[in-house]
């Protein structure tokens, strides 16, 4: 259950298929995304493939002496413009490949369209997902619903890349969903038909345990896209942002040229895939060992390459030195910039109040601690909002709640408008009325024990306290605890066994912290394997414009939007 | 924590793609054709010398015109047709149209669409054609009189009249047949350069496991091998870049400048040519000069034998248990023999003392797990090479030596241990033997102790010897030493078990010979003997330089064992299938038709009719046909002399020619062309008188 390697595998396939000779790769713009995080262009052009193009540029050469290989969307546009291509074909040969399930009238048009023979292959690839991490994949959707309901467009992307998932790892997964979510459900329904339709394709060797879907809702925690991270790509995504492995640096003070965007991924960067897990601290003397090697193996200015054997050793080091000078020069940007903004917006002192507010049930001193930290100038306008959003959802019932004075305070600190409404909008999505658990307090005997003896040892990190929900969620799932009457199975069967390979699709976008959950599960549980999925990947700042996206920002339609929620429900 | 895993789920439309595609091609098809069959009609008569009533008829024999009352209307273009805007006949359909709408096929473009098609569409539907030609000679004479003014004033002899839509589909054609014979520039260069990288992806890693093995001091690769072959590689690297420079300027400074798609495809090439250098060429480590090879071989040897009486003296101690256990499998019945007569050899070797390094390797002939090892990686080897998997067949051989230094340690040990022993032990040791041997037993096993001996020579000796043997060629160097470090292994694996079982025999065999068959029956050092004995078909035996007494004295063995005349059917096997490498090592290293060898020379009947060269490399090397094929042999000696004799047959066949050409030329009375002939024959026979006075 690797995703990039399932994409990857997909992708190789058809370089291979084509046979030798020059290549052109012919995508959309999704298509696009998704072959550049599983390859690098150094690692394809040595598969022969020099160019790449895009199905709906108009300016394209003719050029016969390349062969097509084609990865698109199965969209109505794209069979539109793959019918023109193929009225004039541009190269001698094409080989076609749709990321997921074409319709039959579709197929007849092309080949209607390919009078002068061009076409030597049409196959489906089911690779229609953005695979971010071996276990973390995204549908790169941002604001999948309008109010609590789906847009209709992205419900049907959503289903679409959900089935190629698990047609790429040759899953035919029992289904369970949230059942507090109306979206939820309707994926799991959507699903369901997709499989129950297209059974032939859903036809794997059965395993004796069968894999496990479950389908779950953002709103039901809205705690964890709100915190800062501590870990390296968690951390980056949260200050920087990631987008399919690009990290824009161009705002960065003083950045030079060939840095302004950088590629971070685990495949073919080995600090990072040895670090991205790792917390910034230890990226710290991590990267200072980094420097240290590379200092040894870097050339000294001053020491002469005198003789022959000086030089050849020199050349013969340089590749390795290149590279190494590339990773080097890369991270210590990054980690840099990092260190720059954490020390900028005082963020280890927000970070420790969000995790208070996250973890601990002391209003008081978390009310304090808040009321400190907007009089702090340093503070920006987005950590002030998110802090008052984590103060507004956790106590969101107290007795004592104080949040239209700290919304005033947001307001003297300069807070923008859109902000402070962001602040009832994040409530309203993913408060305590909308949750179908609870977040904060714990339940059962263990957690309040666990809970307790923290309290008493005190914790290892202050910023890393925070464990996000789908922890609680995944490890009752494995240990076969997970309540059947918050999370109902779809259909009338049920698992008997513990899940072993399990799928969980977070509607309303998924988070690197979840991401991290999930490594470490996989790492520390034998037997299971999880892979996470979101319609995108969160950070605050992408997930604050979802929750802007779902327009349940104005209080009065949302008040009216929740009792026809409660009534659709009954 | 990643398991394996497979393709995930594929579909595939093709079948029904092509279903609807084959319906839609055959209509597209037999339009183009129809056009095609038509123009070719047009054409086919002399037009500048037809009256044009005549070519009239013709042309209306060909299609029905259609009416002209029938269209009022251009129907391109809308216009009404008048006295002015006069109606115009496609002579391809037959349909109507404006003078202004009317395209015009020259008659070379018509020539040229003709012909090439003329092999292979027009035989496929010419017979559907007929029957509508026949009908339109009907029709086209009832609307001839209509349209007899229009003709009046056309003069477009060397045109024909065509509707946009006929055009447009023969232009269509005309590019099709455009591309297929077009090959543009960058395709020939870019061709080249994947050649040159796949020889590269080749050579490379042979080159740096030879350096690496050079750089530990090891003597499997001769150094100057070693130099070549970095020589080598280095010039395709060269080459490489100077292909891929060639295709980033293709057509730069062209007018108009190329499409950027096109410079970005050249570009994109280069660069990946330029990773590739980098990443191959610069990985190539350095190789030690002669003076620090020896130094290093020194230092080699010494750690060695540093490391080797360490460990001698670790497992004196630790032997005592093995030993103990040795002694009691000996007093029973069975192995008793066996160990009696391995110990019985041990001195005897010393005595020899041809196993300068260790004074009694190899010689236990127990069914030890390393050599079960042994064995075994020699077949991976064997199946990862027939595979063409170099790397595995490098980490094998690595495994291989690993095992070897391992087993002759042991080995090495035991003996210490044995020949001290052996004198308490020995008397006991003859009574058992004489107890428990039968006499036909023991002579085999006699030979098979000679025959083992023998092959272990030379195989040793060949470590040393045969790269540097070797200088003048280049190329079948490469596979010599390989084929040596392979060789060499398995004829010390296989030489030691005394009773082979058939699984195990064809592993050493298939290294030189490739047939299964050989080794089944035969123990395989019988196997070698008798081959290197015949014909010296083992490429390991013309540079022994002790083999003749040796072979003499193991060949009288063999025939003992074997009978002859199961050895000369055999002989043909090796060379029927015989791997490319070998025959050319053969080739250049003669295989030595020794001319004191009783055995006959199978290749010796091989049609070949000059006289042998002189020079020793290559004295009646019977496999020059196949030789020429491979790419080595150009670099060799004896390549270049036999491809002097090939030169003399081709001259003569191209004289006879040219003769025939002047006799053909005179009668059609091309004078010049006789001259020239004439001019070529001269220098022809020139160089033959040369070439047969030289030789």
């Amino acid at each position: 259950m690797n995703v990039v390697f399932a994409v990857k595998q997909y992708i190789s396939k058809m370089i291979e298929d084509s046979g030798p000779g020059m290549k052109v790769l012919l995508m959309d713009k999704e298509t696009t995304g998704i072959v550049s995080m599983v390859y690098t262009q150094s690692e394809i052009l040595q598969k022969e493939v020099y160019l790449f193009e895009r199905i709906d540029s108009q300016n394209r050469e003719i050029m016969k002496h390349l062969k097509a290989i084609c990865f698109l969307r199965p969209t109505k546009e794209n069979v539109d413009y793959l019918i023109q291509e193929l009225r004039r074909p541009k190269y001698s040969i094409y080989f076609i490949y749709f990321s997921n399930v074409i319709s039959k009238s579709d197929v007849k048009s092309l080949a209607e369209a390919d009078e002068q023979e061009v076409v030597a292959e049409v196959q489906e690839f089911y690779g229609d997902y953005i695979a971010v991490n071996p276990h973390l994949f995204s549908l790169n959707i941002l604001g999948c619903c309008q109010g609590r309901n789906w847009d209709p467009t992205q419900l049907s992307r959503t289903t679409q890349g959900l089935t190629a998932l698990l047609l790429s790892l040759k899953k035919c997964p029992m289904i369970r969903y949230q059942l507090s979510s109306e979206a939820a459900k309707r994926l799991a329904e959507c699903v369901k038909q997709v499989i129950t339709k297209e059974y032939e394709l859903f036809e794997f060797r059965r395993t004796e345990v069968p894999p496990l879907l479950l389908i779950l809702d953002r709103c039901d925690d809205a705690i964890t896209p709100l915190l800062n991270q501590w870990t390296y790509q968690a951390m980056v995504h949260e200050l920087l942002g990631i987008n399919n492995s690009r990290i824009d640096l161009s705002r960065v003070p003083g950045i030079s040229k060939d840095l302004r965007e950088v590629v971070l991924s685990a495949e073919n960067d080995e600090f990072y895939a040895n670090n991205m897990y790792l917390n910034f601290a230890e990226i710290g003397s991590n990267i200072k060992n980094l420097m240290e090697d590379f200092q040894k193996k870097k050339p000294k200015e001053q020491q002469k390459l005198e003789s022959i054997a000086d030089m050849k050793a020199f050349v013969e080091n340089y590749p390795q030195f290149k590279k190494m000078s590339g990773t080097v020069s890369k991270h210590v940007t990054v980690v840099g910039e990092l260190s720059r903004l954490v020390s900028e917006r005082n963020l280890l002192e927000v970070s420790e109040v969000e995790q208070e507010l996250a973890c601990q049930n002391d209003h008081s001193s978390a009310l304090q601690n808040v009321k400190r930290l907007l009089q702090n100038p340093k503070v920006t306008e987005l950590d002030a909002a998110r802090i008052v959003m984590l103060y507004a959802l956790h106590y969101e019932r107290h007795s004592s709640n104080s949040l239209p004075g700290l919304i005033m305070d947001l307001r003297n600190k300069g807070v923008s408008e859109k902000y402070r409404k962001l602040v009832s909008a994040v409530v309203e999505y993913g408060g305590k009325r909308v949750r179908g658990s609870d977040l904060f307090s714990p339940k059962d005997a263990v957690a309040i024990t666990k809970q307790f003896l923290k309290g008493l040892k005190g914790v290892e990190n202050v910023y890393t306290q925070h464990q996000p929900f789908l922890h609680e969620t995944l490890d009752h799932l494995i240990k076969g605890k997970l309540k059947e009457n918050l999370y109902p199975y779809l259909g009338p069967s049920t698992l008997r066994d513990r899940p072993q390979d399990i799928i969980v699709f977070v509607i309303g976008g998924a988070t690197y912290e979840e991401a991290l959950t999930v490594y470490n599960l996989n790492r520390t549980t034998p037997g299971v394997r999880i892979v996470l999925g979101g319609t995108t990947v969160h950070n605050t700042k992408s997930f604050l414009e979802e929750v802007l996206a779902s327009g349940l920002h104005s209080r009065s339609r949302e008040s009216s939007q929740a009792t026809s929620r409660t009534a659709s429900r009954r | 924590m990643w398991e394996p895993q497979e393709l995930g789920t594929v579909r595939s439309h093709l079948s029904d793609f092509k279903k609807h595609r084959a319906a839609r091609i055959d209509h597209y098809v037999v339009e183009v054709n129809k056009l095609i069959i038509r123009l070719e009609k047009l054409t086919a008569f002399d037009r500048a010398n037809t009256e044009s009533v005549k070519i009239r008829a013709i042309e209306k024999a060909v299609v029905p015109w259609v009416n002209d009352q029938d269209v009022p209307f251009c129907p391109d273009c809308g216009n009404k047709f008048s006295i002015r805007n006069r109606r115009h006949h496609c002579r391809l359909c037959g349909s109507i149209m404006c003078k202004k709408c009317m395209e015009l096929i020259s008659l070379p473009l018509a020539n040229k669409l003709t012909s090439a098609s003329k092999d292979s569409l027009s035989t496929f539907t010419s017979p559907s054609q007929s029957p509508n030609s026949v009908h339109g000679s009907r029709r086209g004479s009832i609307s001839s009189m209509s349209s007899v003014s229009s003709v009046l004033d056309e003069k477009d002899d060397d045109r024909i009249r065509c509707c946009t839509h006929c055009k447009d589909t023969l232009l269509k054609r005309e590019q099709q047949i455009d591309e297929k014979e077009h090959t543009p520039d960058i395709v020939k260069l870019y061709e080249k350069l994947r050649i040159c990288m796949e020889k590269a992806d080749q050579k490379a890693p042979e080159y740096i496991r030879i350096a690496a093995s050079l750089n530990a001091g090891e003597t499997t690769y001769s150094l100057e091998h070693a130099n070549d072959l970095r020589l080598e590689v280095q010039k395709v690297y060269e080459l490489i870049d100077a292909l891929s420079k060639k295709i980033l300027t293709l057509d730069l400074n062209q007018d108009p400048p190329p499409h950027p798609n096109t410079l970005r495809l050249q570009r994109m090439i280069r660069y990946s040519a330029t990773l590739f250098v980098q990443e191959k060429l610069l990985g190539l480590m350095s190789l030690p000069t002669k003076e620090q090879f020896e130094e290093l071989k020194k230092k080699r040897k010494q750690d060695l034998e540093q490391k080797r009486t360490i460990e001698r003296q670790a497992a004196l101690e630790s032997r005592r248990g093995l030993e103990e256990r040795q002694s009691g499998l000996a007093s029973r019945a069975a192995n008793g023999e066996v160990t009696s007569l391995r110990r019985g050899s041990a001195p005897l070797r010393k005595a020899e003392g041809w196993l300068p390094l260790s004074e009694g390797q190899g010689q236990s002939e127990d069914p030890d797990p390393l050599l079960q090892q042994i064995h075994n990686i020699t077949s991976f080897i064997r199946q990862a090479k027939a595979a063409g998997r170099t790397d595995e067949v490098r980490t094998l051989q690595e495994n291989l030596r690993q095992l070897q230094d391992e087993y002759d340690q042991q080995q090495t040990e035991k003996a210490i241990e044995l020949s001290r022993r052996q004198a308490e032990e020995e008397d006991l040791q003859r009574e058992q033997l004489q107890m428990l041997c039968q006499r036909e037993w023991e002579r085999e096993q006699e030979l098979f102790r000679v025959a083992s001996l023998h092959t272990r020579t030379r195989s040793l000796d060949f470590r040393e010897v045969a790269p540097f043997q070797l200088e003048p060629s280049r190329g079948p160097r490469t596979h010599l030493a390989y084929a040596l470090d392979l060789g060499s292994s398995p004829v010390q694996g296989s030489s030691a078990p005394e009773t082979p079982t058939p699984g195990l025999a064809p592993a050493p065999i298939h290294m030189w010979s490739g047939p299964p068959a050989l080794g089944q029956e035969l123990l395989p050092q019988s196997t070698m003997s008798q081959q290197s004995d015949i014909s010296s078909l083992n490429p390991f035996d013309e540079e022994d330089l002790s083999s003749p007494t040796e072979e003499g004295a193991a060949s009288p063995a063999l025939e003992a064992f074997l009978g002859p005349p199961a050895a000369v059917p055999r002989e043909y096997n090796p060379f029927e299938e015989d791997a490319e490498e070998e025959e050319a090592a053969l080739g250049v290293r003669n295989p030595f038709t020794d001319p004191d060898s009783p055995a006959p020379n199978p290749f010796d009947e091989d049609d070949q009719p000059q006289p042998r060269p002189l020079s020793p490399p290559a004295p009646g090397n019977p496999f020059e046909e196949c030789i020429c094929t491979n790419p080595f042999e150009v670099d060799s000696d004896s390549g270049t002399e036999a491809e002097e004799h090939i030169e003399e047959d081709l001259l003569l066949q191209q004289i006879d020619n040219i003769k025939a050409y002047i006799f053909d030329a005179k009668q059609c009375g091309r004078l010049d062309e006789v001259e020239v002939l004439t001019e070529n024959l001269r220098e022809l026979k020139c160089t033959l008188a040369k070439q047969k006075g030289g030789s």
